[in-house]
């Protein structure tokens, strides 16, 4: 009785607890790349993890992906593992945007969306910074100078962890 | 007049033992120190110590939990469990595997290249486990991949089985076949 009652009481606060939050282990997936192989995150335990959801058509999210490639090309060596994931419906749109893109990250897909939905995405570009431990550092969901500045300042300190 | 020694001429050599005494009474001490420092524990080391103690018997009750959990959502009288194994994969790169069971998808597994190069060294992976009634009952599988000249390639094996009281335990192996120089996909029943 005791435990029902626990249980009840405690699977509505479930139900209402969000997804993703800083200070959260960030949700395990695996998803299929544009080009190489499938990526679980699981597997980068130890390495800082930017993970940026982009649509196609999105003119922020381009421009988030090229401010990535420079950190990339910039802390790749130091650990750092960069991952576009695409929340799109047209998947032809999405492969039409990402090849105009110029990055040298893997590009995923996420065409049932699960990804984006166990993130909590409600706004494109999203970019999650995630700790060598795996856990969420930082949501940022917009892209602008004074954000690129602040994920950028707390890439550096991932990184130096 | 014969001299007569003074009282306090010896004063002095008693004086001396007695400082030497002290003194060697003051390097014994200094020299036993170490040792009892060395077995009175210090107040850090006692807290680290309890700790990783704590540690310890958190990763025990987790353990036990976890091991519950599983007893209580897959008795042994339900449940099933599907198991992959890949012997050599020269002839077939895995990518994915889908698990129906009685015409119901179950799971849909996407596999990194690690966990590829782990099962081609011989690793078997758990890929579901849940339960099903006594009776007979269809699991279809489905394998995706890289094929012999890097082609796509898709294959299907499919297994009629009867569950009865009790565990039941399926293998889906993936070998290589020399002759047709083509994979081969198999479910082995283990009963």
């Amino acid at each position: 009785m005791v435990a029902a009652l626990s249980i009840a009481w405690t699977l509505p606060a479930l139900a209402a607890r969000p997804r993703a939050q800083p200070g959260m282990p960030a949700p395990d997936f695996a998803l299929r790349a544009l080009a190489g192989p499938n990526v679980r995150l699981s597997e980068h335990i130890g390495q800082v993890v930017v993970m940026s959801f982009w649509g196609a058509g999105c003119d922020a999210c381009r421009a988030q992906l090229e401010a990535l490639e420079q950190d990339f090309s910039r802390y790749g060596r130091q650990g750092l593992r960069v991952y576009g994931v695409e929340v799109a419906d047209d998947q032809a749109e999405a492969l039409h945007f990402a090849r105009g893109t110029h990055v040298t990250f893997p590009l995923l897909l996420d065409p049932a969306k699960g990804v984006a939905r166990r993130y909590d995405v409600d706004n494109l570009p999203m970019t999650v910074l995630i700790d060598r431990d795996g856990k969420i550092r930082q949501v940022v969901r917009d892209f602008n100078e004074t954000s690129r500045r602040a994920c950028e300042d707390e890439l550096r300190k991932l990184l130096a962890e | 007049m014969p001299e007569v020694p003074l009282p306090h001429a010896r004063r002095p050599a008693g004086r001396c033992l007695i400082v030497k005494v002290a003194l060697l009474a003051a390097l014994a001490a200094l020299a036993a120190a170490p040792a009892a420092f060395a077995q009175t524990p210090a107040p850090g080391a006692a807290v680290d110590e309890q700790v990783q103690s704590l540690k310890s018997d958190v990763l025990d009750l987790n353990r036990d939990l976890f091991v519950l959990e599983q007893e209580l959502l897959y008795p042994a009288n339900t449940q099933v469990a599907v198991f992959v194994s890949m012997d050599a994969g020269t002839f077939f790169g895995l990518d994915s595997v889908q698990l129906k069971i009685d015409g119901k998808e179950v799971a849909n597994y996407l596999y990194t290249p690690r966990e590829v190069h782990s099962l081609v060294q011989g690793g078997v992976q758990r890929l579901y486990v849940g339960n099903l009634k006594v009776g007979k009952h269809q699991l279809v599988a489905f394998f995706t991949g890289k094929g012999p000249h890097d082609l796509d390639y898709t294959r299907g094996a499919t297994l009629n089985f009867q569950k009865d009281i009790g565990a039941k335990y399926l293998e889906l192996t993936i070998s290589d076949d020399q002759k047709k120089l083509q994979p081969e996909f198999r479910i082995k029943d283990w009963d």
